[in-house]
């Protein structure tokens, strides 16, 4: 999923300095599972917002929905019709939902509320961490999966680097050497002679700024 | 966890964390309720009343 979390509540607050009325929306996805913007985050966002205004005697109406997910147009059209009542829109969607809510509302101001952080995965209740770069050209199927890419802290793709101690990484003793957690998997799973395989330089080509992807069964036929 | 959280919600909108806290009861410790009521008491007469003023629904 995609990890994010919460903006300082005073940079959110900046951001809507002026406004009288505001429209809080959720994201039902991802963010939802990390705890950053879902249903209860846009109740607890939007209750701080309306409390913090009437502490310094302004008005602010703050309005809250949560839609489905906030990266398909099909959802982010359920608000068309009460968008216009509002000032501005704070999204708590992640950098992806935010642009989309953007592009379709373009002339209504969208900020956003969240800083969105990783493609990670739920360590355990309340901790997440990264696992995918979205590099465009996987290698886990050599590497144990596990990825060079995202856990180790150069990325290299050709380890470990003389800065691998005890299966820590040199940069700190709390961070795993990836290449130690490789080698170690790649012993469990009999497939020691992959950690001889060398690779070249990655293939950066294959990350088009930005990203874009059809389905084949979408592309149109000669 | 929560309540730690929840203080620190407060906090930044400028709201003094002390108005809220939790306290462990059982349904059959009434003195330790009052006790836990007259201490929530204190804290807001300390505290004074906040600036919000919730309007009746």
């Amino acid at each position: 999923m995609i990890v994010a979390e919460r903006k300082p509540f005073e940079e959110i607050k900046a951001m809507i300095e002026g406004c009288k009325k505001i429209l809080v929306v959720g994201c039902g996805e991802c963010v939802s599972v990390c705890m950053a913007g879902g249903e209860k985050e846009v109740q607890i966002l939007a209750s701080q917002l309306r409390l913090a205004f009437e502490e310094e005697g302004k008005e602010l109406e703050a309005g809250e929905t949560t839609l489905v997910r906030q990266c398909d147009k099909e959802y982010l059209e359920k608000i068309k019709d009460n968008i216009d009542d509002y000032d501005a829109v704070i999204s708590m969607a992640c950098g992806a939902g935010v642009q989309f809510l953007a592009e379709m509302y373009d002339q209504k101001p969208v900020y956003p509320a969240l800083n969105t952080q990783f493609i990670g995965v739920a360590e355990r209740e309340g901790e997440w961490s990264e696992r995918c770069r979205a590099c465009s050209d996987c290698v886990l199927a050599y590497t144990g999966g596990i990825c060079p890419v995202a856990i180790c802290a150069k990325g290299l793709l050709n380890g470990p680097c003389g800065g691998t101690n005890d299966g820590k990484c040199e940069l700190s003793k709390e961070k795993d050497c990836a290449w130690t957690l490789i080698y170690n998997r790649l012993d469990k799973l009999g497939k020691l002679d992959n950690i001889r395989k060398i690779f070249p330089a990655k293939k950066y080509s294959v990350q088009t700024t930005p990203g874009r992807r059809i389905h084949e069964a979408f592309k149109e036929k000669e | 966890m929560w309540v730690g959280y929840t203080k620190g919600l407060l906090k930044e909108i400028g709201i003094e964390p002390e108005r809220l806290k939790m306290f462990n009861l059982s349904s059959s410790m009434a003195p330790a309720f009052k006790d836990a009521v007259e201490e929530m008491i204190e804290v807001a007469k300390k505290l004074g009343p906040t600036k919000i003023q919730k309007k009746a629904a």
